[in-house]
């Protein structure tokens, strides 16, 4: 009977999840609670919701694993700082006050921030959290691993091979050679904030064509055998604590985007934007197979978990799916550093306590909190929101005839998502056939560019046998 | 309570425009501070919905918490379109940790730290002051339209909800409860002066720190440097793993 509380924090998206005896028994990412988007303080309101979920009390947990080791990360951003002096001073003073006053005392500002026992303390690499997160989650005994973010500690893309004797690593690139990363600075110069706008980069791309692409290939150089390294003159993530990209990447590919400036497709200058959109993504689907047919050569199996923040490129996912070697793709739906929390819990069970996991470690897509009917009841009546409870079939049909209407509906069921995507459980519903709902979906409702696309619903059925995206890639972020 | 706001002082004046008209670019870092400090105002309200046990405050907590939101939607707009998405403003907005980082919305809600008088206190006196500020700088940004349609805005907002809460406190007074109005709103003025001589002190020792740390990059990164460079290998390509280690033997180490 073990309780053990993974946890990301620190940088962004932090999150807590308990396992209960290998088994997943909460799971939440600080923001669900906070309302602060990708927030990246210690998860305290979604460890008090994971608590509170399995009914104990803090002293009942075992072990909290924290999903990175810290140390090695300082070494390697005051090896950066060493290595491009004199680039560095900015980045340098930000980096040092907040390590020296914050990140560098993790286990007692962790412990003080939870009220759990410094001593119950565990530590895993950051790369080996999301590939426990994909790996155990997977429910599968044999599988090779592959992980891409930005940077964890010097790691930046690990592949792994995965088995029942736990997680194998095989080799790994390292900061500041990082898809990631490249991503991001794109994702930056399209005139979005890096660590948030990534998925906008990936609705702009189908706008454009990759004319672009032996260009940034330049940037991000793919070699044939599936390892990508950096041409650092046109990226200045490496030393620089506010800009990921240089002047060296506006003379190769033109003036950078404005933030918040309207994109226009039909311009010339909209047609350049979703041209270079399109073309990082393209060589990063190229980077991603290739890395996948990488891994395949070194651990023979048919089934790839992919995890990282790279992972929720759900169209990239597909391209692996579709040209490389797996024929089976499980990605862990909270890809990013939030996913680290439930990777950290998972592999101290099973790697550091020697326990074995059950077959099904319980991932769901609902691992969030569930709020019961009458407060939401008294709430609307509080708000005078005007209401009728429904059975299901009613609430069913009159969403139905909603839709069908022309109206857009707000559809809460059960508890919140666990990742970024919205599954059904805190979804906008609304009539795809209408060509205006696009644009009023985004926005007089979510505020957002006209340009980002929704994901179709539609009852679910076994694929047909040519499909090209087989049932273990029904994830959400596989694009299918 | 009143409800009239007070004339600007003249140093309010002085200052507002030297930071508004003469320090370039810093009129949009300042509404890209106001977008996070409306947000995070918003939060505190939709806080105050949540946890309020006076139902019948729950419908104004809640208009107040969208007011706040759609201000933050329009400052973000105004830094964005003034600053053409350049500078210190687009840094400031990229700041995902920004509210975070500047106390705006700790674990514990603001709520949950006061009373519901005292809360409601902080509302009218916060908001008081916030409009009398926000009056300042609608005036030295008069030859901007959109600005100054966006602070009438703000201002038509601000007046219900220095009404509401007012006419709450109020009825506080009324119920025999004046006394602990009066302690609520002294309290109120308290934490203002409190959080602002935290925030200097905060800011000055940052300041310090940086230079120091200047310091500190000079004289120790810059020798080490050479060194680096002496010696340095570009880590690329495939790099195989090590020896592996026992997992519970690295799992307690931070390094």
């Amino acid at each position: 009977m073990s309780y053990i509380l993974g946890v990301s924090a620190l940088y962004h998206d932090a999150a807590a999840a308990l396992i209960h005896d290998g088994r997943i028994v909460a799971a939440a990412s600080e923001e669900r609670f906070s309302r602060i988007k990708h927030d990246a303080s210690f998860p305290v309101l979604a460890t008090r919701y994971c608590l509170q979920k399995a009914g104990i009390p803090v002293e009942a947990i075992d072990h909290v694993v924290y999903y990175e080791k810290p140390l090695r990360k300082f070494e390697r951003i005051l090896v950066s700082q060493v290595t491009h002096f004199p680039r560095t001073l900015q980045s340098f003073r930000r980096a040092t006050f907040n390590w020296l006053t914050d990140k560098l005392w993790v286990r007692a500002n962790l412990s003080a921030a939870l009220g759990v026992r410094p001593e119950t303390l565990l530590f895993c690499d950051h790369h080996l959290s999301h590939a426990a997160s994909a790996f155990y989650c997977a429910n599968t005994p044999n599988a090779a691993i592959l992980t891409v973010d930005g940077v964890g500690e010097w790691a930046t893309t690990s592949l792994y091979r995965g088995g029942p004797g736990g997680i194998e690593l095989l080799s790994e690139l390292q900061f500041p050679h990082s898809i990631g990363l490249v991503y991001s600075a794109f994702t930056a110069y399209l005139g979005f904030a890096v660590n948030d706008g990534e998925y906008k980069v990936m609705g702009m791309a189908p706008y454009g064509e990759p004319r672009f692409e032996d260009a940034v290939r330049k940037v991000l150089r793919l070699r044939d055998d599936g390892s990508v390294d950096v041409d650092l003159r046109y990226v200045s993530y490496h030393y620089s604590a506010t800009d990921s990209f240089t002047g060296a990447l506006e003379d190769l590919l033109g003036p950078a985007r404005f933030p918040g400036s309207p994109f226009d497709p039909q311009s010339a200058e909209g047609r350049r934007f979703a041209d270079i959109a399109a073309s990082i993504q393209k060589v990063t689907e190229d980077a991603l197979v290739g890395l996948a047919k990488a891994l395949h050569r070194q651990v023979s199996t048919d089934t790839l978990c992919l995890a990282g923040g790279v992972a929720l490129n759900s169209v990239a996912n597909r391209h692996i799916l579709q040209r490389g070697p797996f024929q089976r793709l499980f990605v862990q739906p909270a890809a990013g550093d939030a996913g680290g929390a439930i990777g950290a819990a998972l592999w101290a069970h099973r790697e550091v306590l020697g326990q074995p996991l059950p077959a099904d470690v319980g991932l769901r897509p609902d691992l969030g909190a569930a709020y019961p009917d009458a407060a939401i009841g008294e709430l609307l009546g509080d708000l005078k929101v005007r209401h009728e409870v429904l059975d299901e079939d009613q609430l069913v049909e009159h969403a139905a005839t909603d839709i069908a209407a022309g109206r857009v509906i707000g559809w809460v069921q059960g508890g919140f998502e666990w990742g970024p995507r919205a599954l059904g459980h805190r979804s906008i519903l609304a009539n795809p056939a209408d060509p205006a709902m696009k644009e009023r979906v985004n926005q007089r409702i979510k505020f957002r560019e006209l340009f980002r696309p929704f994901a179709p619903r539609s009852p679910w059925r076994p694929p047909a046998p040519t499909s090209t995206c087989p049932p273990a890639a029904s994830s959400p972020s596989t694009g299918c | 309570m009143s409800t009239a706001l007070a004339a600007p002082s003249l140093s309010l004046r002085a200052i507002s425009y030297i930071v508004w008209r003469l320090v370039p670019g810093r009129g949009p870092t300042k509404m890209a501070e106001f977008s996070h400090t409306e947000a995070g105002s918003g939060l505190d309200m939709l806080a105050a919905v949540e946890e309020t046990p006076r139902r019948d405050l729950r419908r104004r907590y809640f208009q107040h918490a969208l007011d706040e939101l759609k201000h933050a939607r329009m400052f973000r707009e105004q830094a964005i379109a003034l600053s053409q998405g350049r500078g210190r403003a687009a840094a400031v907005l990229d700041d995902a940790e920004y509210i975070g980082s500047h106390g705006i919305r700790g674990k514990e809600s603001l709520f949950s730290s006061l009373s519901e008088v005292e809360f409601l206190a902080f509302v009218w006196v916060h908001e008081k002051r916030g409009a009398e500020q926000f009056q300042v700088y609608s005036d030295l940004m008069d030859d901007d339209p959109a600005v100054r349609a966006m602070f009438a805005e703000i201002a038509r907002d601000e007046r219900f909800h220095i009404s509401y809460s007012a006419a709450e406190l109020d009825r506080y007074r009324t119920a025999g409860e004046g006394a602990a109005v009066d302690r609520a709103v002294r309290s109120v003025w308290w934490r203002r002066y409190k959080q602002g001589w935290l925030r200097f002190s905060h800011d000055f020792g940052a300041m310090m720190a940086g230079l120091w740390l200047s310091l500190l990059w000079l004289v120790l990164i810059g020798p080490f440097s050479l060194i680096a460079r002496l010696t340095e290998k570009s880590a690329t390509g495939f790099i195989p793993a090590g020896p592996a280690q026992p997992a519970a033997a690295r799992a307690r180490e931070l390094g």
